[in-house]
């Protein structure tokens, strides 16, 4: 019975927010997930949303899966004293009472062997696991690759 | 008053070392511009392209060149930088001309020239793509004090660190600075034509 109503508001939260493109699940609200658009054959695509914990426990992500793609890694990018390194997030990501994460510079999604080509303006269906709030359905929306000139990419939140 | 006198005389060894700072500053030995180090760069080295062609320092020397170090399995920071270099090449418009992008893997093993060609390209065709035999990638790169290593992941598969930031060439293959992410465009690009008039 919870699990219906979960799901009949999520259905009335999705329907409601039209072009806004975020979801909600018990405490846990998704926004904006998007893939910057790579190279044809890239081995792997960076997919990054803002996570929001609106309840007064923290959660968890504990897994990222699609069948858009072989595999789906959480990962810290971090570029210290000029070195680039990438570590695989083995406990998941804590996403504490109350606050915002932000999977974007420095945290992200890494599609490993996508299925296909995707190219900016495609949807690239995934679900987010957390531990409390349980198995999100999302749509990350690829778009193009930022370069800080200006051009394209707009509405991804810093 | 001997307190006074004291202070007085403090102030006066303080402006004696100010006064003898400014004249080493003045007439004191020239520290050596960044750019005028060794020609790292004009180290042999032989690689191939996109195309599978031979690439070797000869193929750039001669005009001013960017650098950047990484690998095709990188899902942020090589994209980036290879889209902000795209950037800057649209950006110098006929000017893109003087300027040879590079982009060098230093995962060769993974990176072959077919997958480095759809890479680059993906980008700007005016980008070369460099891999080759391992061996070769890091002697170029040690040459170039280039830092990568190979770490093993749990699942049996590795990623690849790397430097991460893109390195200004000389036409005469000296270093002459590099080009961060956290700098924003218009530096970069003031940093690529000041490297273009004067490199």
């Amino acid at each position: 019975m919870k699990l219906f109503v979960t799901i009949a508001l999520i259905g009335i939260l999705t329907a409601g927010s039209g072009f806004a493109h975020d979801f909600t699940q018990g405490s846990i609200y998704l926004d904006h997930p998007m893939i910057e658009e790579a190279p044809p054959n890239a081995p792997v695509l960076g997919g990054y949303l803002s996570i929001q914990n609106m309840g007064d426990t923290d959660d968890r992500l504990v897994a990222i899966e699609s069948s858009a793609a072989e595999k789906v890694e959480i990962h810290r990018s971090t570029v210290t004293d000029g070195i680039a390194r990438m570590q695989p997030m083995k406990e998941g990501l804590v996403i504490p009472a109350g606050e915002t994460v932000w999977l974007d510079n420095g945290m992200h999604a890494m599609f490993v062997q996508p299925v296909e080509r995707y190219r900016a303006g495609d949807e690239v269906p995934a679900t987010l696991v957390f531990e409390k709030a349980g198995r999100i359905d999302v749509t990350f929306k690829v778009e193009e690759r930022s370069t800080g000139s200006g051009a394209a990419h707009e509405g991804h939140g810093q | 008053m001997t307190g006074l006198r004291r202070l007085r005389g403090i102030l006066w060894l303080l402006v004696a070392i100010a006064a003898a700072g400014a004249a080493f500053l003045a007439f004191g030995p020239r520290f050596a511009p960044a750019n005028a180090g060794e020609a790292i760069y004009a180290k042999p080295f032989s690689l191939v392209n996109q195309d599978g062609a031979p690439f070797t320092q000869a193929d750039f020397l001669g005009r001013p060149s960017a650098f950047f170090y990484g690998f095709s399995h990188c899902p942020d920071v090589c994209p980036t930088a290879l889209a902000e270099m795209s950037a800057i090449l649209e950006a110098l418009g006929p000017d893109a001309d003087k300027l040879q992008v590079v982009f060098v893997s230093v995962d060769p093993e993974r990176d072959t020239p077919e997958i480095m060609k759809d890479y680059v390209e993906y980008f700007d065709p005016r980008i070369a793509g460099l891999t080759g035999e391992l061996d070769e990638v890091t002697k170029m790169t040690r040459d170039r004090y280039i830092f990568f290593e190979k770490v093993p992941t749990e699942d049996g598969d590795y990623q690849m660190e790397h430097q991460a930031s893109i390195q200004l060439v000389t036409a005469d293959g000296r270093f002459f600075g590099t080009l961060a992410a956290e700098e924003g465009f218009e530096v970069r690009l003031a940093k690529v034509r000041r490297l273009i008039a004067e490199g």
